[in-house]
């Protein structure tokens, strides 16, 4: 185990506010939890805002933020904990009580109605009477969303379908949405992720505006640059958990990544990094996708378990994707143990290709069929040469699976959604052990899943490895792919920008390559 | 035109929206087939010809904006029109024979809504469940004859002329502004258009959509009932299957005009448009003495390359 | 095994799968139905009507079995009826024109799946939704009919050829050997054929489906394919039994067709159905109608009570959902 997992939290969770911040908070949250099955997404979370601050959210993906944005906001229910609104105690149970404290979120999915006009957009809900009963004063909307657009320095015409819009703009007039209600408190999940260097600095006029006025901006970022030139106030969470709070001027960019990946993990199998490589299993050049993902170079080998890291929306999933042939290759070429790869899902499934996608219920299992359906499904044409099948062959083959996989479940015909989030996904690898593939693609193979039931998964890929497979793997989780990866590539902006050996492989290095550090 | 959504729809496609060449390249051709096309009289009788059709199709516009479809239309308008004849006959008063046959309209309208928006059943099988209710009813009710002995002021309707101007163009103009004011100038319509394209977002903006949702499916249950009055003026009588399939046309007129099955992209003046393509195309082919048979071929024909326009326009974007 | 401790575990005994026990409930309301009819008329249960039932039954099903695989992959054919229509039409033309009815069964048959083919190629190449695509199709094929019949009928075919749709072998009307025949062959394809695991699995979950190999595509292309050459099968029955092709013969049977499929269980959010389903659907909608029609019940009511079937298929579909 590397050094960095015996890390104590020696930073001061409990310090009282900044000096800048005085009196009673604008907002307050006190000991929030949220549990999800198997997973707490957030533990006692303590956390205040002043009026005029921009309080930066660091941690990274799974750390907790988005459940706390969606507590803010109401659309979760927390388990426990309080909210204070200016001193005084107030219940938060639905996105209608968030908007009456003035809490506005802006996701990083829009809200908005893509063949509605940008005016129509910003006031849905809450249209303008005009003086004939029935109708909408139209004049005045126009007038009102062009005061909202140039507020925001947004150079469109209000009657400008929002369909027409480039997604930065669209980002923006979300912002003005959020704006025009006349929010105290505004929550910003990357919103800069998609925007052009003018249109950013545009929005960091529009929340500076915002801090004279008095507003609260919590504001979500991976870009260090950012953290540094906006942040009043730091707030960093992993695992669910509040681990430190800093201010700008007395921390660095290193610390504040320490603080982010700084967990233990809890992973009883000890891999075996022994093996030799084999034969070159997957080997692509200059691939490019329909999906954004440009010229990306990889290799895997056989017997080699390969990383591929970096943040959300850094394309990982999908050149997993375009390997398998689910997206469009636009340019560049896939080789599969030696020869060319062309086609659909189909063909690469005949060629010894299985994808365990990123979300098993929705795109890895048939959850109103029973368990044996599932782990027959990618197989058939392998279980049955002769294209009869037999429901007895299957349900043989099924407990086979089911006993060297140790999946739980009562018997082959349970339905799958019925089972545990690990024993899903352990269906979801026993169907492509039923088809025989020789190069597995992990896209997140441990989400969702419990502690236990995690090492249990590493275990099998290892076993997979070991028997002569190859696997490339992404994971969110830096100490993850530290733990298993043999090598790993890290992308950033949808390319790769860079292979780590097993010797350089370590979570700083991953999130260093991964975020942008200028 | 301010509410001209397809020109901008897609910079690839030309700005001249398809239905208007449609309609411009069909009026063309039958001038130039048929000498008796392009004369004052027979381009009347296109526009009165088309009203029936328009009723329908206006409402077809919100339902298809919602991402809705209605294949109940001409089997409840045919059962709204036999309902308003046998009560006519009964009791000579049109008054009470428009109420029953409103009353048809808006209570299929209000089951079609419940089912879709109650019981979340996809619209094309709850209407198609609708339209084998009212086709039966039409049935039942006329015992498979036609309703004759319609009075005199009941034809005018369709055959009179108001202020020198046949009235059913009165009318179908009439409803065409108050369509335009609903879909453009109030709440109702910028909601139609959000129920299509971003549910999520009227649920954010706190508003009760399956309410507004059951109201749309009962303003085309209304319009039948509306389109009822038109047609048994036509015919001079219920007829149990006056206007079966009619619904075809106006889903026809309403692809063609560029409204599209997803996302809420609706065009109004587009549909207006597609009615009288729709119209024009079995007027010219009527002049030519092709047989109808051949004009529903047609249509069909033209629908399916709206449609195949539409699904190249989505795939592109 | 530790299992038995797990949370899911249900009391061992006899356990029935949801569908097995649907299914029983069908056949129950099947031997119910019976029951109501035979003590309420005499007419009922006699060899007679008991055949006759069958027989319609016959054409039903063949209809709703290429339906319910439609149905299986999530998708609707609403063109299945126009397809009777211009099938027989091309079949009756081409027996009296060469008196093969050979030839003229294999025309039907060919005109059915290429049209099903067509409605494939919409539904899986240029992703038309199903409903809309095979809607328009409909008015397609009702506009070739009424243009190329022009009104007109076409009657008198050898008496060979009429067997298929009147005759009897061993006191059985031939088109319910058939339908045992396709019931037979729908359920191997649906139940013991890779083809038919793959057709569930992408009702079930097509992105799923995708994702684990499956040619989608292909599969979907079969489905349609099969749904509009059973269309010719049943265009072949009704023109022998008939003895004559009109425009608008099957018309009015797509309505009765998707009731069958939905009375048997198919589920139109796909992955939930069977061959077998659909057949006792088609025994129950017919036993209905045929029940109606002995009760002396205007047969206007008819298309009344099979949408109204519709709809409550559909509607116990959605609760039994909700409820899982």
């Amino acid at each position: 185990m590397s050094a960095l997992m015996a890390i104590k939290p020696d930073f001061d969770t409990t310090s009282p506010p900044p000096a800048a911040a005085e009196g009673t908070p604008l907002f307050e949250l006190r000991g929030i939890s949220k549990t999800f099955p198997g997973v707490k997404a957030l533990d006692d979370v303590s956390f205040a805002l002043w009026p005029g601050e921009v309080h930066m959210l660091l941690g990274e993906n799974g750390a907790g933020k988005s459940s706390l944005m969606k507590v803010l906001c109401g659309a979760y229910q927390a388990d426990a904990g309080e909210y204070f609104h200016k001193g005084e105690k107030v219940e938060i149970g639905s996105p209608a009580d968030a908007r009456k404290l003035g809490i506005a979120v802006i996701f990083q999915e829009f809200s908005l109605v893509p063949y509605l006009d940008v005016a129509q957009n910003i006031f849905l809900g809450r249209e303008f009477p005009s003086r004939i009963p029935g109708l909408v004063d139209r004049r005045r909307l126009y007038r009102e969303a062009q005061a909202v657009l140039d507020l925001i320095g947004l150079d469109i015409d209000p009657r400008t379908k929002v369909h027409t819009l480039g997604v930065a703009q669209q980002q923006m007039v979300e912002i003005g949405k959020a704006l025009s209600q006349n929010a105290r408190i505004l929550v910003m999940d990357e919103p800069t992720a998609a925007l052009s260097d003018r249109e950013t600095e545009r929005l960091f006029a529009v929340m500076r505006q915002l801090q004279e006025k008095g507003v609260a901006i919590v504001y979500i970022s991976h870009r260090m640059a950012e953290v540094f030139a906006l942040g009043d106030r730091i707030t960093v969470l992993r695992d669910g958990k509040l681990v430190g709070r800093a201010r700008p001027g007395q921390t660095t960019p290193d610390e504040l990544v320490r603080m982010m990946v700084g967990r233990t993990v809890d992973m009883s199998y000890p891999r075996n990094f022994a093996q030799k490589p084999g034969e070159i299993a997957l080997e692509v050049r200059g691939l490019s996708s329909k999906n954004g993902i440009r010229d990306i170079d990889l290799t895997v080998r056989a017997g080699e378990i390969v990383g591929l890291c970096g943040l959300v929306g850094s394309g990982r999933s999908e050149v997993a994707r375009a390997i398998f042939g689910a997206d469009e290759v636009t340019a560049g070429e896939i080789s599969i143990f030696g020869k060319p790869r062309r086609g659909g899902p189909d063909a690469a499934t005949m060629a010894g290709v299985g994808l365990i996608p990123e979300s098993r219920k929705t795109e890895g299992l048939a959850l109103i069929r029973t368990v044996a359906d599932n782990l027959a499904v990618a197989g058939l044409p392998k279980l049955f040469p002769n294209k009869l099948f037999s429901p007895a062959q299957a349900r043989r083959s099924a407990e086979e699976l089911i006993k060297r996989l140790r999946i739980v479940t009562p018997s082959p015909n349970q339905s799958v959604a019925l089972l545990s989030g690990g024993n899903q996904q352990k269906v979801v690898i026993g169907k492509w052990l039923a088809a025989g593939t020789r190069l597995f693609i992990f896209d997140e193979p441990t989400r969702g899943i419990d502690v236990g039931a995690k090492s249990e998964i590493f275990a099998l890929i290892d076993q997979l490895v070991a028997d002569g497979a190859a696997v490339l793997m992404i994971s969110s989780e830096q100490a993850e792919i530290v733990h298993v990866c043999d090598r790993a590539y890290v992308m950033r902006g949808k390319r790769i920008v860079g292979e780590l050996s097993r010797s350089e492989l370590s979570e700083e290095n991953i999130v260093r390559m991964g975020m942008h550090h200028d | 035109m301010t509410d001209q959504a397809v020109s901008s729809a897609s910079p690839r496609l030309p700005a001249v929206p398809g239905v208007a060449v449609a309609l411009a390249g069909l009026s063309l051709f039958f001038a130039l087939a048929s000498p008796g096309f392009l004369t004052a009289g027979n381009l009347s009788n296109v526009l009165v010809q088309s009203v029936i059709l328009l009723l329908l199709a206006l409402p077809m516009t919100l339902i298809i904006m919602t991402e809705g479809l209605d294949l109940s239309m001409g089997a409840v308008l045919t059962l709204a029109s036999l309902v308003l004849a046998l009560i006519v006959v009964a009791t000579q008063s049109l008054a009470l024979g428009l109420i029953g046959a409103l009353a048809v309209g808006l209570a299929f309208g209000l089951v079609n809504g419940w089912l879709i928006a109650g019981l979340s059943i996809p619209p094309f099988v709850a209407t198609l469940g609708t339209l084998g209710a009212a086709q039966g009813l039409a049935l039942v009710v006329s015992d498979g004859q036609s309703v004759v002995g319609i009075p005199r002021f009941v034809r005018l309707v369709y055959s009179g002329e108001t202020f020198g101007i046949p009235t059913p163009i009165l009318i179908g103009a009439g409803f065409y502004a108050l369509f335009h004011i609903l879909l453009y100038h109030t709440r109702f319509g910028t909601y139609v258009c959000a129920l299509g394209g971003n549910r999520d977002a009227l649920t954010l903006a706190g508003v009760a959509w399956k309410r507004l949702l059951v109201a749309v499916y009962m303003l085309g249950g209304a319009m039948a009932g509306v389109a009822a009055l038109l047609m048994t003026a036509r015919i001079n009588a219920g007829h149990p299957t006056a206007a079966i399939g009619l619904e075809f046309d106006a889903i026809a007129a309403v692809a063609l005009g560029g409204t599209s099955f997803d996302k809420g992209n609706g065009w109004l003046f587009g549909t207006l448009l597609g009615v009288l393509t729709v119209g024009v195309l079995r007027n010219g082919l009527n002049l030519m003495a092709v047989p109808s048979s051949v004009q529903v071929a047609c249509i069909g024909a033209l629908v399916i390359a709206a449609l195949l326009v539409d699904s190249l326009r989505s795939t592109r974007s | 095994m530790s299992i038995a401790s797990d949370a899911t575990t249900r009391p061992v005994g006899l356990h029935l799968s949801r569908e097995t026990q649907q299914l029983a409930y069908r056949l129950l309301a099947v031997a119910l139905l019976c029951l109501a009819l035979s003590v309420a008329t005499e007419a009922f249960f006699t060899a007679n009507n008991i055949l006759n039932v069958l027989r319609q039954a016959s054409l039903l099903f063949f209809l709703a079995s290429g339906l319910t695989l439609v149905i299986l992959t999530g998708g609707l054919d609403l063109s299945v009826g126009a397809n009777i229509g211009v099938s027989a039409c091309f079949a009756a033309t081409v027996i009296k024109a060469t008196g093969s009815p050979v030839l003229g069964t294999l025309t039907g048959l060919a005109t059915g799946l290429v049209i099903g083919i067509c409605n494939g190629l919409m539904v899986a190449k240029l992703r038309i939704p199903s409903f809309i695509a095979t809607y328009g199709m409909l008015w397609v094929l009702h506009g070739i009919t009424y243009y190329y019949m022009a009104g007109e009928t076409i009657h008198g075919f050898p008496p060979g050829f009429r067997q298929i749709g009147s005759g009897y072998f061993l006191g059985v009307p031939i088109p319910v050997y058939l339908m045992l025949g396709f019931l037979l062959a729908g359920t191997i394809f649906a139940q013991r054929t890779i083809w038919g695991q793959q057709i569930y699995a992408i009702g079930a979950n097509p992105v799923a489906a995708r994702l684990t190999g499956i040619p989608v595509d292909r599969r979907l292309i079969l489905v349609y394919a099969f749904s509009g050459a059973m269309a010719g099968v049943a265009s072949i029955v009704f023109l022998a039994r008939l003895n004559s092709a009109e425009g608008d013969i099957g018309e009015a049977m797509t309505l009765p067709a998707i009731a069958a499929a939905l009375i048997g269980g198919a589920s139109l959010f796909g992955g939930v159905g069977s061959v077998f389903g659909t057949f006792i659907g088609a025994l129950i909608l017919t036993l209905v109608l045929n029940g109606m029609n002995l009760l002396a019940v205007n047969a206007n009511w008819q298309p009344l009570v099979t949408g109204l079937i519709v709809i409550l298929a559909v509607w116990f579909d959605m609760v039994g959902r909700r409820r899982t």
